[in-house]
């Protein structure tokens, strides 16, 4: 169902989850192990900012380790932690707008006559388009961090945000178009 | 149909041989589509640091660690402080092996009587006499059986 190999992750799971004692941190950290990354990503590029991605992070395994017990299954258990990591996301950015508005910067136009190869070299796209992702409204952006970063279907990103499939595609839609939009201002204007 | 609306099927993923047949023929629009899988492909590769994991990891654990102490020391100082009301229960059972009756307040002492001899006055005679007589002090108790008679001489003994 979720992008790590998930038979063999979910046998895996299921085993820690089965065996752990009742608050076992040993047990905890093995299951924090297989879903740490997933958390910590999504939280990164829904915020856009390393120190409050871990915080949200942070609290998501807290509340996991407190409701371990009330998750009926490992297959159960990736979809509650995005929606609790979308959830504590939508909070910690209501917060942060009420504290500090951080304006968004992209990155600087590129001069002309630099090598086209470097222009469009991976890693320059990977720095512009996380730039481009902080540019979107929150909705678009759960919905493509979901689908286009951590590969979920539409049908999961859809139950994950509540939404029908058909919102979720087209917010999708409408996201992808703006990033394109983004990299083309500043990848382009580098030919 | 224009570009713009094959544009938007093809970022909201339609899968049609309409599609298909127009990126054959439009050069736009397969430009359009390798950006957008560049675009894809760039946001597939963002991860994020292994320091950053470690660290909360490192966080989430120790707060476990915490809350799991803090879990079991009331309980504790709960359990301490009962094991010492009881050893002092027992300590004083130990000291006084039986218990104490209740205690039972008399009714006080009732005077009934008060005699003092008039002392007599201008005589000399007669004022040996009565310096030799005692001052008599009778007190009533509850028991009938029992009369307090207090003697007083003249020295006031």
């Amino acid at each position: 169902m979720w992008d790590v190999d998930s038979a063999e992750l979910a046998l895996a799971i299921e085993h820690v989850r089965l065996n752990a004692r009742p608050g076992d941190p040993q047990a905890f950290e093995e299951i924090m192990r297989l879903h740490e990354k997933q958390v910590l990503n999504t939280a990164l590029r829904l915020l856009g900012n390393l120190e409050d991605a871990q915080d949200v992070a942070q609290e998501v395994f807290l509340r996991l380790y407190r409701n371990l017990h009330k998750i009926p299954d490992v297959q159960e258990m990736g979809s509650w932690l995005y929606r609790v990591t979308v959830n504590l996301c939508h909070d910690a950015h209501r917060q942060r707008g009420r504290r500090r508005a951080e304006p968004l910067d992209g990155p600087e136009p590129v001069s002309a006559g630099a090598d086209p190869e470097v222009i469009f070299a991976r890693v320059e796209r990977s720095r512009v388009v996380e730039m481009g992702l902080a540019t979107l409204p929150e909705k678009e952006r759960a919905a493509v961090v979901l689908r286009d970063v951590q590969g979920l279907s539409t049908r999961e990103v859809a139950e994950i945000l509540g939404s029908s499939e058909v919102t979720v595609r087209s917010q999708i839609c409408v996201a992808r178009g703006k990033l394109k939009k983004f990299t083309d201002r500043y990848l382009r204007k580098r030919v | 149909m224009n570009c713009s609306n094959w544009e938007r099927e093809i970022a909201s993923e339609v899968e049609s041989s309409e599609l298909e047949v127009h990126l054959m023929a439009c050069e736009s629009c397969r430009e359009f589509a390798d950006e957008l899988e560049m675009n894809r492909t760039a946001l597939g590769s963002l991860t994020v640091d292994a320091a950053a994991l470690d660290a909360v990891r490192r966080n989430v654990l120790g707060e476990i660690r915490r809350d799991r102490r803090r879990s079991w020391i009331w309980p504790l100082v709960a359990a301490a402080c009962v094991a010492i009301v009881s050893a002092a229960l027992v300590l004083t059972r130990l000291e006084n092996p039986e218990l104490p009756r209740p205690v039972e307040f008399a009714k006080a002492p009732q005077l009934v009587e008060w005699t003092v001899q008039p002392r007599p006055v201008q005589h000399r005679h007669a004022a040996t006499v009565a310096q030799r007589e005692p001052l008599v002090v009778k007190m009533l108790t509850n028991d009938p059986d029992v009369i307090i008679v207090w003697l007083i001489d003249q020295k006031g003994e």
